[in-house]
């Protein structure tokens, strides 16, 4: 038995599979590909996955991971995603298939690539908005209010701000690293939404989860 | 793949994977290689449409023809319209994002009678005239098939096309003159009027219905070379009957999220208040083969790991023990799992229980349906008390604990005493668990009990019938309350749970209506009337206002009792069962009389003249 990680991307219509979903259209693409991997016991029994970070409904991604068992210590490895692409939607595509090199609770921060545009392309143009958000992060302290275990709670997001690099665009874009993992997790909607209660118009956000790091800054693999 | 100008709205509403398409089996063509588009809409949800049989039939056998691209289209929920309209996006279809009326036709299931608001609205939202006469070039063909196409008339106004009976043939029929009409460039009239003259297809617009004083119907007249009587298809070899063997498999989860394999068409059974039981005569089934090699392929190519044997009595498959040895002879060695759903009390073997169980186990249903044996007689649910015990006490045996049973109040020749049996019913299923000595021990038992209020619908013995007025229906429900109280039956061992009696008079107007109702249907459209089958949007007072301003008696169709010789709305209209078998099976009831079931003893229904099926069977 071998503990395996593949990796894929998600996208367009895929884009709005929830986290509970995926999971359902992960078991049955492993049962149809028919390999052979470690299943749960009892009354329902299925394929046996995991996955290292829940990817939040609405978000594209170049670098999900899924971990499994595969029962054959021969198996090979490279033929998996190829076998998984055939028994899954088009919007999933995995692209690489290893021994996990890292346990999940070594991921510490996420890079985001984001495009901020108006939902209503009236109310704002895009120059004014960009002047906007380039205001928005000068501010010394960006305070919301973050659902916690213990109630609502409000965090300063800017310490949270691990990296940050504008690229160009006729619209706001950019790329964000925030933390990540079990302990402590950033949405960057987050951030958008503050950003967008700021200066009261309705934003929409295309977000693109671009990678997933240790505290090393490795990346996850 | 979606229209881009959605992808902003849809982390606006819930569950967005409803309209996004991109699942895995979806077909995917280009519109220029194909002669005819079809958009195969379901009235209401995407989890809905998509856990129905027939549109994944449907849509397999047009997609096989190279020059048809079927795709699916469903009703947006709520707050997914209110986006589209405020947002200027027709409603579309999943697989090409392109809106309906870029399409040849837009089909139509009808379900149930609920649904029909929902048909013009996503008529409206995919902006094509409503109305029959206002739509007027050789597209946009609005066809409609399934079981409520059998009384269709109230809407015949915004329905060009009905299919009758079974679609494989009929539907394709259908499109392929519709290509060689606009190969022809013949005109919306000259298709329609070919097209009636195909079996199984009702055109409306054909037909003038006249009315008499009293307000029923006097006669239905054909006009331009239209059939008087239309006969519904039937598809007598179900073995070599197209069927799928794959399925889109939605990326979200749906209701019935698994492989449906149909074992077999029809049911032998009579019920005299099911009209499927009467539709879709005669009984037709598969062979073990058949069904073990399409189960088979349906489940490698979508990866489901669950199949349900469907059909309206599992049980009464004639070779059901055979099949399941058969099936699991691959299914258990592959991890998938079987399931039987509408099983009778009497068809629940121990040879069958070990067959499904052994993968799963779930609850146990059953529709007893009347309290007494009187009733249970008259209705001809030919369900016994002490098999229903006895298969209780098998069940309990094997672990089981919990039982739902369904009932219906309301039906014809119903008394009160026949009422109170309904919760005894239940409580003695309680006494057969606690007097059963190899019962789960230290559990308790369960025992639900369900009960709806009867529709009489057209097609069967009951179709005469008046409904029970509301006040009445209430009064049974607090019969059972007050029945259960006075035996001591804990709530807490026994729930008793009924149906909303608002929804059952609605469905009861349309079911037996006449075109009169089209105005009805068209007003409350107007008013913006949708999802009437959903608690969040139903009111009946918002209908009963609607028929009012219509000037309309709802209860002229609800609960007013017919003459044997009364002329029916849909008395034009053949599906093989004769109206003279129908009478004399509601004069039985009146005798609480039980008919044999059609494997006993043939009760000459009419629809031998198919030629096969269960008719044609050794006694
Ligand atoms: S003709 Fe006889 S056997 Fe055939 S469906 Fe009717 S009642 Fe049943």
């Amino acid at each position: 038995m071998k503990n395996v990680r593949v990796f894929y991307r998600k996208f367009g219509p895929c884009k709005y599979i929830s986290h509970l979903d995926t999971n359902r259209v992960m078991i049955r693409a492993i049962g149809k590909s028919r390999l052979n991997i470690w299943r749960t016991e009892g009354f329902n029994q299925h394929a046996y996955i995991t996955f290292a970070l829940p990817l939040s409904l609405g978000f594209a991604s170049e670098c999900e991971s899924m971990d499994f068992r595969v029962l054959d210590d021969d198996e090979d490895l490279s033929a998996i995603p190829a076998r998984l692409n055939e028994c899954l939607p088009e919007g999933i595509r995995v692209f690489r298939c290893a021994e996990a090199v890292y346990k999940p609770a070594a991921i510490d921060s996420a890079k985001y690539a984001v495009t901020l545009e108006p939902m209503n392309e009236s109310e704002i143009s895009n120059i004014e908005l960009s002047e906007k958000w380039e205001a928005f992060l000068q501010l010394p302290e960006i305070n919301v209010e973050k659902k916690t275990k213990k109630g609502m709670k409000t965090v300063d997001l800017k310490p949270y701000i691990l990296a940050y690099e504008a690229r160009q665009g006729e619209k706001v874009c950019f790329d964000l690293t925030l933390p990540a993992g079990s302990t402590l997790n950033i949405n960057p909607n987050l951030l958008i939404q503050a950003f967008s209660d700021s200066i009261g118009t309705e934003l929409y956000a295309d977000i693109t989860r671009v990678g997933i790091y240790t505290k090393e800054g490795e990346d996850f693999a | 793949m979606y229209p881009e100008k959605i992808e902003k709205l849809l982390l606006k509403v819930q569950k967005p994977g409803r309209y996004v398409g991109g699942e895995m089996g979806a077909v995917i063509k280009d519109k220029q290689d194909v002669d005819v588009r079809f958009a195969f809409c379901f009235p209401d949800t995407y989890e809905i449409g998509m856990s129905h049989l027939g549109i994944k039939i449907l849509y397999s056998l047009f997609n096989e023809k190279p020059y048809i691209w079927c795709e699916r289209v469903f009703a947006p929920w709520l707050d997914m319209e209110e986006q589209m309209r405020a947002h200027d996006i027709p409603l579309y279809a999943l697989e090409s994002g392109d809106p309906i009326s870029d399409f040849d036709f837009i089909g139509f299931t009808l379900q149930y009678e609920l649904s029909y608001s929902n048909i013009l609205n996503m008529l409206s939202l995919g902006n094509i005239p409503v109305l029959s006469k206002d739509r007027h070039d050789l597209n946009h063909i609005v066809v409609a098939g399934g079981p409520c196409a059998c009384n269709p008339e109230p809407i015949t106004d915004f329905i060009d096309i009905f299919f009758l009976g079974d679609g494989e043939e009929v539907d394709l029929e259908v499109i392929e003159l519709y290509r060689q009409c606009k190969k022809d460039g013949k005109s919306r009239e000259e298709f329609l009027q070919l097209a009636s003259q195909i079996k199984g297809v009702y055109v409306p617009s054909l037909y003038d219905v006249s009315y008499n004083d009293d307000g029923t119907v006097a006669a239905v007249t054909p006009k331009n070379g239209a059939p008087a009587v239309i006969e519904k298809r039937v598809m007598m070899n179900m073995d070599e009957s197209y069927y799928p063997d794959n399925f889109v498999v939605p990326n979200i989860e749906i209701v019935h999220d698994r492989a449906v394999e149909e074992i077999f068409r029809g049911c032998i059974r009579g019920c005299r208040f099911c009209q499927a039981g009467f539709l879709y005569r005669p009984v037709r089934e598969k062979s073990v083969e058949c069904i073990s090699k399409q189960c088979h392929a349906l489940c490698q190519n979508t990866g489901y790991d669950e199949v349900s044997l469907s059909s309206l009595s599992s049980s009464d498959y004639t070779q059901v023990v055979p099949m399941l040895r058969e099936l699991n002879s691959w299914a258990k060695p592959e991890n998938v799992s079987l399931s039987l759903p509408s099983l009778r009390v009497d068809g629940f073997s121990d040879d069958i229980l070990n067959e499904i169980k052994t993968v799963r186990k779930s609850g146990l249903t059953f529709a007893p349906e009347a309290g007494s044996q009187r009733l249970r007689n008259a209705i001809n649910k030919n369900v016994f008390e002490d098999e229903l015990m006895n298969t209780c006490r098998v069940a309990f045996e094997g672990g089981y604990t919990t039982v739902k049973l369904y009932f219906m109040i309301g039906l014809p020749t119903e008394t009160m005493d026949d009422v109170a049996d309904i919760p005894l019913l239940g409580k003695k299923v309680l006494d057969t668990f606690y007097s059963t000595p190899n019962r789960p021990k230290g559990k308790s038992p369960r025992v639900t009990v369900s009960a709806s209020s009867f529709v009489p619908k057209p097609f069967t013995p009951f179709q005469w019938e008046p409904q029970d007025t509301m006040d009445v229906l209430r009064e049974k429900q607090q019969h059972i309350k007050k029945t259960m109280a006075e035996n001591h039956i804990s709530p807490s061992k026994m729930s008793y749970n009924y149906h909303d009696s608002d929804t059952s008079y609605l469905e009861a107007v349309f079911a037996r209506g006449d075109r009169r109702l089209n105005k009805v249907m068209y007003e409350a459209y107007k008013r913006g009337m949708h999802f009437d089958g959903w608690s969040d949007c139903f009111s009946l007072q918002a209908w009963f206002d609607v028929f009012e301003a219509c000037g309309i008696d709802p209860s002229f169709y609800a609960n007013r009792r017919r003459s044997f010789d009364e002329v029916l709305p849909w008395d034009h209209l053949d599906y093989g069962v004769s109206k003279a078998f129908l009478r004399r099976e509601c004069e039985r009831a009146y005798r609480s009389e039980a008919s044999p079931n059609c494997r006993e003893k043939c009760m000459g229904c009419g629809a031998m003249k198919y030629g096969g099926g269960v008719c044609y069977e050794k006694r």
